[in-house]
């Protein structure tokens, strides 16, 4: 037992007495955050443990992944995919990938999900009854095909799992450097790099094309 | 630290992406969880390059960033060009190349 696990069934009783209880919205409210209070004054020990904060950004990170999934609304879809970017930011943080981790906050963070947004809200999408009409059978197989895929792709990991790899700490000094990144991008990948801007100008003049109203 | 707990956080969240894309029909929501994917992804490039100690993995991590961006605004242009014609993004209503 340990403030990790005490906050995620926290989060567990939050969201059962949301669902069970709405009409009570007090107690929704007050009980878990009084005991989750109660856990960080009993195990604060735990917050200056990196493996603690790993394990919140992880779960923070499958629990918004899985509300893009379920949310009928595709606004909030939209923001719990920003949160989930932030998370994976953090995620590059601590394997020391600093500027991955900038260019995931401005770039995608910033721009790609500011193009999400934007569209959403041109369009108006009133939200969906339930997840959409896909078949029953669909969705039910997807989930089950999708639980196989993810015991696969754990058991296929299995033999490395709980394995330290790395301490935090114990770097290459220049690894994840924007000037280390920099001379790779424009020495060994530079055909690489002048393709990839190729193809975003081929992408901005398509998106173009297809969005305009009348091709004349 | 060990880079396993990235790698398996990193399959969850693939799954959850494919899932999401055979379970919902709006568009931009099978976009966004192709987004998801694509991190996931990434993040296991970043932790093979963090365990190998080698930044090649952090240079394809940022092409797919970039193609992250290009796919996003294509797809997003389609979905905009779809929902004129047909007044909706469920993708339930292109059908014309169903079998």
């Amino acid at each position: 037992m340990n403030l990790l696990t005490g906050l995620i069934l926290v989060v567990v009783l939050f969201a059962l007495l949301r669902v069970f209880r709405p009409a009570n919205p007090l107690l929704t409210a007050i009980l878990p955050g009084l005991v989750a209070v109660g856990l960080l004054a009993a195990y604060h020990q735990d917050l200056l443990r990196l493996e603690f904060w790993a394990g919140a950004v992880g779960f923070v990170a499958i629990l918004s992944a899985l509300l893009i999934v379920m949310h009928p609304n595709p606004m909030v879809s939209v923001l719990f995919l920003i949160l989930n970017l932030f998370c994976i930011a953090l995620f590059y943080l601590m394997l020391r990938a600093e500027v991955l981790a900038a260019l995931q906050v401005i770039v995608y963070a910033g721009a790609i999900m500011v193009l999400f947004v934007f569209v959403i809200m041109l369009l108006n999408l009133p939200a969906e009854e339930g997840l959409g009409a896909g078949g029953g059978i669909q969705r039910w197989a997807a989930v089950l095909l999708g639980s196989g895929f993810a015991a696969l792709l754990v058991f296929v990991l299995r033999h490395r799992l709980g394995r330290p790899y790395f301490e935090p700490g114990s770097f290459v000094q220049e690894f994840g450097s924007a000037r280390d990144l920099g001379m790779l991008l424009f020495g060994r990948y530079l055909f690489a790099f002048e393709a990839a801007s190729v193809l975003l100008v081929a992408a901005m003049v398509g998106a173009v094309i297809l969005a305009k109203r009348r091709l004349q | 630290m060990p880079v396993d707990f990235f790698l398996v956080i990193a399959a969850l969240l693939f799954t959850i992406g494919s899932v999401g894309v055979l379970i919902r029909r709006n568009a931009i929501v099978m976009l966004m969880c192709v987004e998801l994917m694509l991190n996931a992804v990434n993040l296991t490039f970043v932790a093979f390059a963090q365990e190998g100690q080698r930044m090649t993995g952090h240079v394809f991590a940022f092409f797919v960033m970039t193609v992250a961006a290009a796919e996003a605004a294509v797809g997003l242009a389609i979905v905009i060009a779809l929902f004129r014609r047909r007044r909706t993004t469920d993708v339930d209503n292109a059908s014309l190349m169903r079998w």
